[in-house]
């Protein structure tokens, strides 16, 4: 585009993909995501790609195997109950070492919860959801801009590892609008896939027979595949870490840590007790897996820190891994909601406020 | 110049127009000039940032409006409140009925055919051409076919709302009206009025307008941010 344009989360996901280059999109539709296929079945045709909708979330996540293992960049957009449905698929696609791109624009839960946004999918997209040694790379964006640019990047990482990527934003990343620019030099090439990609030997260049499987009867095979997912994960932690640090510079007595919209309101807390000559920091995980382990540890023990919190959108997941990443070195706290009301910045300061 | 509109006016557009938001502010506009106002917020298929998060700042001002009842508040179910009929039935000196968007939020207008039958009303098409689908004259064309093949009844005028929101300034409303101008000439639709942020108004080149201007006064707020304060 080269312009700016206003657009909806969820419109932007979808566009995004197109402009990195993904032609292939298999969805059912839920709320609050459901405008990514509405705008995707306007806009695919139009480019030569494919919106398939398919029969349930299950049949998402292996219509997502086959085309990932035929090396087709591809991708779905779910919201909370439909990403569990789809987390088998995720299971044998990451046992399979495929690349694929997922979106969970995440509803209140458990169960059918609510359609209100949340973050309550933490633990589910960090720490597995499906069975198995595996991760997921998770990157969580905080505006329309960053989810734009975010599904930009995660089909070049999902391939770099061969591992599924999942976005997590909550409904509101869905589901307001803001003014968003799409940027052209995130536009790649999806490489080395003739080392893997079941896609026919006519249409490669090399004579190397590929198979896409997550069967290992052998168990030193199977040993063997884990310690290649585990090095995987492993390299994510060095190489491909996000964060960004938000009054990280002033004399702060409290950090918070918080990402996608909750971090929002946090950065409006933290302006206004600025104001106030009350400095609060903020370490704030783009990405969720791997998690920011040294930012948030470092950032914890400034001299001037008092008190770490975990500010989430659910009932006290994310601060599990802050309080991992602090050990022990100052008290951790947690403070969020999960119904679907987001706080407000003036909640977030007064309970930042009571921790000194 | 003033915005002259009273009858009933439907609020129609693609997705993410800005529907909603310039229902509120004509509504409190309208208001403000001593005109009695009522709403209805017909919106059945959008989940978030519809006309009934606004109903307590609207309820102060003395604007009626007519939700869903409140325990299906946060449903995604296309629930549309008997009370609308009974609003068409016994309209105030403007009644605003904000629609959906696209053709699928026009549908429920053709579910009250009965009720808007023989009714003298307006219904208008808002425009913001930084939106996708409707950044051409034909993207704008094509929606309005769909909505009122959907709505089973033609749009009468344009609302120009051209903004990207909090990132607006001068020359995109210059921009927005020259293109809503254009839409005009080539649809022979009146420009009923254009929109412009509250805080850009003395900034604008008002020679260039010849239809009024109405200033927007941000309701639909993600939690970060205030709305701004109508009384």
């Amino acid at each position: 585009m080269g312009k700016k344009v206003l657009m909806k989360g969820n419109e932007a996901i979808g566009e995004a993909a197109i402009r990195a280059g993904c032609l292939n999109y298999f969805a059912y539709p839920i709320t609050p995501q459901s405008e990514v296929a509405e705008y995707l079945s306007h806009r695919l045709p139009e480019v030569g790609g494919v919106f398939l909708q398919a029969e349930s979330e299950v049949a998402v996540s292996y219509m997502i195997f086959g085309a990932a293992g035929a090396g087709a960049r591809v991708f779905t957009t779910s919201s909370s109950p439909g990403i569990s449905l789809m987390s088998e698929g995720l299971s044998y696609l990451a046992g399979a070492q495929l690349p694929a791109v997922f979106v969970n624009i995440m509803r209140g839960g458990p169960g059918l919860g609510g359609i209100l946004p949340s973050q309550a999918d933490y633990f589910q997209a960090t720490k597995g959801g499906g069975h198995g040694d595996y991760h997921l790379l998770v990157m969580a964006p905080a505006s329309v801009q960053e989810a734009a640019e975010m599904v930009m990047r995660a089909f070049p990482l999902a391939e770099k590892y061969r591992n599924p990527v999942i976005i997590l934003g909550d409904g509101l990343i869905g589901q307001m609008m803001e003014p968003v620019e799409f940027p052209d030099y995130l536009k790649t090439e999806p490489t080395k896939k003739d080392e893997w990609a079941t896609n026919g030997m006519q249409f490669r260049n090399s004579n190397k027979p590929n198979l896409v499987k997550s069967l290992f009867l052998d168990p030193n095979q199977l040993n063997e595949n884990n310690l290649i997912l585990k090095a995987k994960y492993e390299r994510m932690k060095t190489e491909d870490t996000l964060f960004e640090p938000y009054n990280i510079d002033s004399p702060y007595q409290v950090l918070i840590v918080s990402y996608g919209t909750m971090s929002r309101v946090c950065k409006t807390a933290i302006d206004h007790l600025k104001e106030n000559k009350f400095e609060v920091g903020m370490i704030r995980p783009q990405t969720l897996f791997p998690f920011p382990e040294v930012a948030v540890f470092k950032a914890a023990s400034k001299e001037t820190c008092k008190a770490v919190i975990s500010i989430e959108l659910s009932m006290g997941q994310m601060v599990e891994d802050v309080q991992r990443c602090v050990q022990g070195l100052r008290p951790v706290h947690w403070y969020g909601e999960c119904g679907g009301n987001v706080p407000t910045p003036e909640k977030v300061m007064e309970v930042v406020k009571s921790l000194v | 110049m003033e915005i002259n509109i009273e009858g009933i006016i439907i609020i129609v557009g693609n997705y993410g127009s800005g529907k909603t938001e310039v229902a509120i502010n004509l509504a409190v506009n309208r208001k403000r000039a001593g005109i009695d106002v009522r709403m209805a917020d017909l919106d059945l298929i959008n989940p978030y940032f519809r006309t009934r998060e606004a109903r307590k700042s609207l309820s102060v001002l003395g604007i009626d409006i007519v939700i869903p009842p409140l325990k299906y508040f946060h449903a995604d179910l296309p629930i549309l409140s008997p009370d609308v009929a009974g609003l068409i039935q016994n309209p105030s000196t403007l009644t605003i009925l904000d629609a959906g968007g696209n053709d699928d939020g026009a549908m429920v207008l053709a579910a009250l055919g009965d009720a808007l039958k023989n009714k003298s009303l307006r219904m208008l098409q808002v425009v913001n051409p930084f939106r996708p689908f409707t950044e051409t004259l034909e993207g704008c064309i094509k929606i309005r076919r769909e909505i009122e093949k959907a709505a089973k009844r033609p749009i009468t005028g344009l609302v120009g709302n051209a903004n990207l929101m909090d990132e607006t300034t001068r020359e995109h409303i210059h921009e927005g009206y020259d293109f809503v101008v254009k839409l005009s000439e080539k649809t022979g639709l009146e420009v009923e009025f254009i929109t412009a942020p509250v805080d850009l108004l003395s900034s604008l080149d008002h020679n260039r307008f010849s239809h009024p201007v109405l200033p927007i006064e941000r309701q639909l707020v993600p939690p970060w941010k205030k709305a701004v304060k109508l009384v």
